[in-house]
């Protein structure tokens, strides 16, 4: 048994049509995205900054670069991400280290997240998950054959660790998290047996309590988040804001545009927090709606990862897939205080043009890996471009 | 070998082969961690529809119910307080519209702007003002209370953001002074804190409504939000059963005995013996109504006190009247032990009761106060005839009327803080105690108690509940009137006939002389007491009292005249008596009453 080749029905044709409702979905949330970001801020624009469209405008503006990025990415063939695994590790890391230089991180609500240049910031752990998901489906994809003992996965695991070190120092929890599940959920695609992967999992489990204690904010937004009425004006107060939200949005919401709580009442309603205000205006019906929206994108990731014909493919819709599901996932359940407040966007909706542009280009890298399913004939090849590992 | 198929739906199927790639993974592992993970994801999303259900759904309406507070901020619409008016109408308590100004910091852009003109329209220092406002944190500012209503009309017309107005009610008083610790006054929020304006607070303070306005979290008005409006329930109105004029004159009459007689104090209380309506009530030195000396407590306190009410003194001679009563009801009830009209007294000036002497007031010298019967007693106002009456009756019998006539018991009146007096228990009053309270003495009460007592003894009989309040107007213009009480029967008709006729004499021809009006059927009884200061009589220190009533064979007006500590004379005859006189003069005059022929 020399070759093993996969057909699919288009795979006679030279190129596939491309996962279209996955594009189209996408385009949708993010129009949706700037409808919300705005009646989440218009009013906090007007008070702040004398502009009800500030930070619409800014989301119009990212909406229409990650557009940009999202069509070269439709057109930019993945694999030649594989290249860039290493530039990709490299970027990230000295971005995570620039938060750290003083006057090019910035701060805001206590913590260093974001670096500036000029009017622009850029979060870069918003970059470091995806660097991270590109270069784990990149070595999975080369070494496939070692990926069943632990050594076979240190790699992986030292620049995940790695990464979250440097976010976790910024200190972002939320992020970290992200990398950290992200990163086992990779290795457990990556086909490791399950032994390895147990070991993996329980030092991962563990570490989060020794994250809790070490920081002393994050102890009092546990106890806040286990009794938020205890601290009504404290540690407590933007959770029970959030609550507040989705109490009043009730089955079929308040209406478009009609919140009240984002009369300065939730902090961080256009971003963190925007899925608040959608429960107050859209209500519980509207939330099934955009979760089925979500799910609809986790969907059609994995079965993009699910028909890719190549190892790096699989990993690399599977990893992006994930990163976006495991946001949605996150932020979730933080705005419905089933676990403690950290800052984490919704991806493609909240405002904040790092995540949204970032998001965007991923999800065109995912649908260049569904125009080329079938194209790629070899699937068991661990990759193409690299002739020294194509199975003889 | 090919080891793959096509499905039906053209999507390509890896059935679990792969067997070749022995080192590596079969697909089947990674379409089943593929196919764990979708399932781990979908079950994830699950439990988050089924948390947001839980918050929106189960338990939206209980956070909607803890949220609202903040979402809204009130301006509170005060209802309009009850006037207080006369028997007639005459408006004795009402209100100026004037406002509460508010202001909330958060909405005022231009603080030095807004401070001024507010400072300019109300009169105060713009720049204490200013850094009023401009206090960060603080969600709300009053600025002003009771502003003039042509002063807010000014500023509402400037339409500054962020300045509120509330109406806030200033009471007015229309006499000032007069019936000052009858009306009480009211706190600066508008609650009755004393007299009537706190006896009937909440009749007359009705309800507040509000007006909630959605505002951001700091308190900036939303444009967009519903301005929801509860109306208040305005309070409703209160007549009194006092009359404005003659009020006014028996005000006059206290003043000007005060100024004469350098006395510490006058009170008057004038009722209608028919029922007990309490026509006028005076208490002087009183105060302004208008202009509360609130920085004083304690000469508010001793100005505030109605003292006719609430505080007692030992009656004197004008508790004779009482006496009088139960004597002559026990007469006509053919009880032997009661004095008949026609008897006559022993005319020593001593009695010995258990071992002490009471004396006379007077000598009994030439001729006075010899050979008595009890028109005369009472003319001479006699101390011995009347320990003679009382201890004749007993102590059971002569406590039996004490009690009907409502000694030891609050009249019920409507008015805080009435004074019970003081009366010795039956159980422990020996025979030398009832001998000093027959004429007056061993007992406190006070002067509303006597007045209602007399007025009791000559009104045939009746003792009534004595009101001040006649009728209730609600906003709505329902009238709920104050029916007039019988408590109980003191004496009959006949015993009453009797007794005001024998009053009547006191004023032809006795004591109470200088209370006679030409062609008006006055009577009454004077009372010179003695007070007492830490269980000692006090040298030179007297009430001089007197009550009067007439016409003496219908009696209309009663008036009970006591004046604390008179300078100089002393005798209720000579200080208090011509009081009285003044009084049913001004009465007469204001209801136009004509003499008999």
């Amino acid at each position: 048994m020399k070759t093993l080749t996969v057909f699919s029905k288009g795979g006679r044709r030279a190129e596939a049509r491309g996962d279209i409702p996955l594009l189209a979905c996408v385009c949708l949330m993010v129009c949706f995205g700037c409808l919300m970001v705005y009646s989440a801020s218009c009013y906090v624009g007007k008070v702040q900054y004398g502009d009800a469209f500030f930070f619409v405008k800014k989301q119009i503006l990212g909406a229409v670069a990650g557009g940009a990025v999202m069509v070269f990415f439709c057109f930019f063939p993945y694999r030649r991400l594989y290249k860039f695994r290493y530039a990709a590790v490299i970027i990230s890391v000295v971005l995570l280290l620039l938060v750290f230089v003083p006057g090019v991180g910035v701060t805001n609500y206590g913590a260093t997240r974001w670096i500036g240049f000029g009017p622009l910031t850029i979060q870069p752990s918003e970059v470091a998950k995806y660097s991270f998901a590109l270069f784990a489906a990149a070595y999975f994809a080369k070494n496939y054959k070692k990926v069943a003992t632990v050594r076979g996965v240190l790699p992986v695991l030292g620049v995940g660790v790695l990464f979250c070190v440097l976010v976790i120092l910024e200190p972002n929890m939320s992020i970290t998290m992200c990398i950290g599940i992200l990163m086992l959920a990779i290795v457990f695609l990556s086909g490791t047996n399950l032994k390895t992967f147990a070991f993996l999992l329980i030092p991962c489990v563990l570490v989060v309590p020794v994250l809790i204690i070490a920081e002393p904010y994050r102890l009092k937004r546990l106890s806040a988040f286990l009794d938020p009425w205890s601290s009504p004006q404290g540690e407590g107060y933007q959770l029970i804001q959030s609550l507040y939200a989705l109490g009043n949005g009730g089955l079929f919401g308040t209406g478009l545009f009609n919140s009240t709580q984002k009369y300065r009442f939730l902090p961080f309603a256009e971003s963190d927090f925007i899925l608040s205000v959608m429960g107050e205006e859209l209500g519980f019906i509207g939330l099934l709606f955009f979760f089925a929206a979500c799910a609809f994108i986790v969907w059609r990731g994995l079965r993009i990862a699910r028909r890719c014909g190549d190892r790096f493919g699989y990993l690399l819709a599977a990893g992006f897939t994930l990163v976006y599901g495991i946001q949605v996932v996150v932020n979730a359940l933080v705005v419905s205080g089933t676990i403690p407040p950290t800052g984490l966007p919704l991806p493609l909706v909240s405002s904040g043009n790092t995540s949204l542009i970032i998001t965007m280009a991923s999800m065109g890298v995912l649908f260049n890996i569904s125009r080329s399913e079938g194209v790629e004939k070899p699937v068991v090849t661990g990759f193409v471009n690299n002739k020294n590992l194509r199975p003889v | 070998m090919d080891t793959c198929r096509l499905s039906k739906r053209g999507e390509t199927v890896i059935k679990n082969s792969i067997k070749t790639d022995k080192k590596g993974f079969s697909l089947t592992v990674l379409q089943k961690r593929l196919l764990s993970v979708s399932l781990a994801i979908a079950f994830i999303f699950c439990v988050i529809a089924g948390r947001f259900f839980y918050l929106q759904v189960v338990s939206g309406s209980r956070l909607v119910l803890r949220a609202e507070d903040q979402w809204n901020r009130e301006i509170p619409v005060i209802a309009a307080r009850g006037a207080i008016t006369d028997r007639n109408g005459k408006v004795l308590a009402g209100n100026r519209n004037t406002y509460s100004v508010f202001v909330r910091p958060a909405a005022v852009e231009d603080k030095l702007f807004t401070a001024t003109a507010l400072a300019a329209a109300l009169r105060l220092d713009a720049k204490e003002l200013h850094a009023k406002i401009s206090v960060s944190g603080v969600s709300e500012v009053t600025v002003a209370k009771h502003a003039e209503g042509e002063n807010v009309q000014k500023l509402a017309g400037l339409q500054l953001d962020g300045v509120y107005f509330a109406r806030d009610n200033t009471r007015v008083y229309t006499y000032g002074e007069a019936l000052c610790q009858v009306l009480g006054f009211t706190s600066t929020d508008g609650t009755g804190i004393s007299g009537l304006e706190k006896y009937y607070n909440t009749l007359l303070a009705g309800e507040n409504g509000e007006v909630l306005y959605g505002t951001d979290i700091i308190g900036v008005e939303r444009e967009d939000a519903a301005v929801v409006y509860s109306p208040a329930q305005d309070g409703s109105s209160v007549s009194l059963t006092i009359d404005a004029e003659i009020q006014l004159a028996v005000e006059e009459a206290a003043r000007s005995v005060y100024a004469s007689s350098q006395a510490k104090a006058v009170s008057c209380i004038v009722l209608d013996p028919q029922n007990f309506d309490i026509l006028a009530l005076v208490n002087y030195p009183s105060y302004d109504l208008n202009d509360v000396p609130r920085d004083d407590a304690e000469q508010l306190n001793s100005l505030s006190r109605n003292r006719m009410v609430v505080d007692i003194y030992e009656p004197g001679s004008t508790f004779k009247v009482v006496t009088a009563a139960a004597n002559l009801q026990e007469y006509v009830n053919g009880n032997p032990s009661a004095y008949s009209p026609e008897r006559v007294f022993n005319s020593s000036r001593t009695r010995t009761v258990d071992g002490t002497r009471i004396k006379c007031w007077s000598d009994h010298k030439n001729g006075k106060h010899a050979n008595q019967t009890l028109a005369q007693a009472l003319n001479n106002s006699c101390n011995p005839c009347f320990t003679d009456i009382a201890l004749s009756l007993g102590k059971e019998k002569f406590y039996e009327y004490l009690s009907a006539f409502g000694f030891g018991s609050a009249t019920g009146i409507d008015f805080s803080g009435e004074a019970v007096g003081m009366l010795l228990p039956q159980s422990v009053v020996r025979n030398c105690d009832l001998a000093r309270i027959g004429f007056g003495q061993t007992v406190a009460v006070t002067g509303l108690q006597l007045a209602c007592a007399v007025a009791a003894a000559v009104n045939g009989g009746n003792y009534y509940l004595p009101h001040l309040v006649k009728a209730i107007t609600s906003p709505e213009g329902g009238t709920e009137k104050i029916m007039p009480v019988l408590k109980t029967k003191v004496i009959g008709e006949r015993a009453s006939q009797m007794l005001a006729e024998m009053l009547e004499g006191v004023v032809t021809e006795g004591s109470g002389k200088k209370a006679y009006i030409e062609g008006y059927r006055v009577g009454g009884k004077t009372g010179t007491a003695q007070k007492y200061e830490d269980g000692k009589i006090a040298a030179g220190k007297y009430v001089s009292s007197f009550v009067g009533f007439f016409p003496a064979d219908k009696p209309r007006y009663l008036a009970l005249v006591t004046v604390d500590e008179p300078q100089g004379a002393y005798y209720g005859s000579v200080v208090a008596a011509p009081v009285a006189k003044e009084i049913f003069e001004d009465i007469i005059a204001i209801k136009n009453i004509q003499p008999y022929i």
